[in-house]
């Protein structure tokens, strides 16, 4: 595999992955806790876009954006459901909460589906090749639905009065409330935003890969790592942390640790030494594990809570 | 014979559950360690107890020592980069580092040094189990629950005996926020350490009983759903009550046993089952969480 390529595997991944931890960091800023049923929304998502795409017969496209603002929907849905009631508990209870929800959303899915890998119903895409890389049209798509969604969350948060709002029940909750910001309308469009651009993140990697009920568990140490790397509930941070996780989990594997431990050769032992492959998962958790060691508020990270 | 069979089999697994449930009521119900890796103890100890046992052909009781101890190691060891943060972080470390222990186990089948089909995702099968000769087939199992029934019996008592003596108030003082503890003059870092610790040591124990009963360990057994099991034990059981969390693994393994049988009578698939009963334990989770906060055995509060 080229530089190139490497390199052209971690933007993917990266957007992907940006898409995914946005969500779960707003989440995190408006409500306080960390929401272990953010990837299982992402999987409700992908498999009602399987089931319009290919049991419905629609094209991908509609079939994904519909599926995203439908789980979007039901976010809402659960919130007003369950963690509306614990708006006053403390975040350890809506953690525990959200736990259980993400069992339950995952094993529905399973009971409904089953639980083989299936495939999105799409025509076989021709992959440009050069010399130094290949790469498919739907990674093209990914790299630019990934670059959207931080550009779109930039004016978000910045140009509208949603943004305005949000920002201001982030930073001072009983203040926002005071000065007439209504934040339980804020936190509607917060769970709306934020569990779509997951769907959609979700479905681009049953797209780029197969999908499968346990995709949402696989991936949810990844988000949580790239969120608490920039820094957890700060959207630029997660854009941050998605891109260094996306490069670190790909060059991770690509790197030959025997040429650095040898100091390039300079010490004469020319092993060669990679990461296994089986052990990709536990890239992001090394790197989460040395975050929290050495500057446990993220990169981006502000210093007013620990 | 059968009927009596499964429910001694029953009752072995309860012994196990009622011993992983009191290590996380430990850390959750009285520490307010959000463990979400409670399943990485229970694993870790049936690996080494199997490794010890299998591999260097030690008698049981040590694999048994040598599995709480490393387990108890390895609960000092992941948690040292979360004790000063939030609980937030316990849950994704601890979740991940159990992840972790899976995939080296899945990866790294020189561990047991065996043959084409040991180690690995293959499992390791033929782990033996202590005293077999001295029993038949039929006696056996008694026999195992018993010691079971004893390990049991003696993390309670040595659970107990923590959370009710002025160790158990630091530790709820911890859970309570973190100033109070401080300014007593504790260290609350050493203190989440020891608890993670202690608890790790009978989260092992209870993997090494797992083990040496079934004779047989792969890293499929120690998917994160054990987890989420453990913790719908607790949750419904009662958190910071001892009996509460015994309760809580009655209830739930007697509810997911008995579930089996359900497919006898409507035609419904192994796997499609499966699925539900997860659903049933998670929908248990939220709705303990809404209106049973305390759980079936409340902690007991006692006022000064």
């Amino acid at each position: 595999m080229t530089f190139t390529q490497v390199v052209i595997n971690s933007i993917v991944r990266a957007s992907e992955l940006t898409l995914l931890s946005l969500g779960l960091t707003i989440v995190y800023d408006i409500l306080r806790f960390a929401n272990f049923a953010h990837t299982e929304f992402a999987v409700v998502a992908v498999y009602l876009a399987f089931f319009l795409n290919v049991s419905l017969g629609f094209p991908i496209i509609p079939a994904a954006l519909i599926a995203s603002v439908i789980t979007g929907l039901f976010a809402i849905f659960i919130d007003r459901a369950v963690f509306k009631r614990l708006r006053t508990s403390s975040g350890i209870i809506v953690m525990v909460t959200s736990l259980g929800m993400a069992i339950a959303l995952r094993n529905t899915v399973r009971a409904i589906w089953g639980a083989t890998a299936r495939n999105y119903s799409v025509p076989l895409q021709k992959p440009f090749v050069t010399e130094f890389f290949r790469i498919t049209p739907l990674q093209i798509w990914i790299i630019v639905v990934g670059v959207f969604a931080m550009l779109g969350f930039h004016l978000l948060l910045h140009h509208t009065t949603l943004g305005k709002a949000m920002r201001a029940s982030s930073d001072n909750p009983e203040l926002a409330q005071a000065s007439g910001i209504p934040t339980e309308k804020i936190i509607t469009y917060v769970w709306f935003v934020a569990i779509s651009f997951a769907s959609l993140g979700g479905i681009l990697i049953g797209l780029e890969t197969y999908i499968l009920p346990y995709m949402g568990f696989a991936i949810i140490i990844p988000v949580f790592c790239a969120t608490i790397l920039g820094g957890i509930g700060n959207p630029y941070g997660a854009m941050l942390g998605a891109l260094v996780l996306g490069f670190a989990e790909n060059f991770g594997l690509y790197i030959n640790f025997g040429n650095i431990l040898s100091l390039g050769g300079m010490l004469g032992i020319s092993k060669e030494l990679f990461i296994p492959t089986g052990y990709k998962p536990a890239i992001s958790f090394v790197i989460l594990i040395l975050v929290l060691l050495l500057r446990p508020r993220g990169i981006l990270g502000r210093k007013k809570e620990g | 014979m059968d009927l009596i069979n499964f429910l001694v089999y029953l009752a072995i697994m309860m012994g196990i559950y009622g011993i992983l449930s009191l290590s996380l009521n430990l850390q959750y119900g009285f520490t307010g360690l959000a463990n979400f890796g409670q399943v990485g103890f229970f694993c870790v100890g049936a690996y080494v107890s199997t490794i010890i046992v299998l591999v260097f052909k030690m008698p049981f009781i040590l694999g048994l020592i040598g599995g709480m101890v490393m387990a108890g190691f390895y609960g000092y060891v992941i948690s040292i980069p979360t004790a000063k943060l939030k609980e937030d972080y316990w849950a994704i470390v601890t979740l991940a580092a159990a992840e972790i222990v899976r995939i080296f186990f899945l990866n790294e089948d020189w561990v047991v040094g065996g043959g084409p089909y040991q180690g690995g995702s293959f499992g390791i099968g033929g782990i033996p189990q202590p005293l077999r000769a001295l029993f038949s087939a039929y006696t056996y199992p008694l026999f195992y629950l018993a010691i079971v029934l004893v390990c049991l019996a003696s993390t309670y008592l040595i659970i107990n005996t923590l959370t009710e003596s002025p160790f158990g108030k630091v530790i709820k003082s911890i859970r309570e926020g973190d100033n109070l503890p401080q300014a007593l003059g504790k260290d609350v870092k050493a203190f989440r350490i020891k608890v993670m610790a202690i608890g790790g040591c009978f989260g092992g124990l209870a993997g090494s009983l797992w083990a040496h009963y079934h004779g047989f360990v792969s890293p499929n057994q120690f998917m994160p759903l054990e987890t989420f099991i453990i913790w719908a034990m607790v949750i419904v059981g009662g958190k910071a009550n001892n009996r509460g969390a015994i309760l809580g693994a009655v209830i739930v393994l007697v509810f997911y046993n008995s579930t089996r049988f359900l497919k006898d009578y409507i035609p419904i698939e192994e796997v499609t089952l499966a699925s539900l009963r997860m659903v049933v334990i998670g929908i248990l989770i939220v709705v303990a969480m809404l209106f049973m906060k305390e759980g079936l055995i409340k902690e007991k509060k006692t006022t000064y």
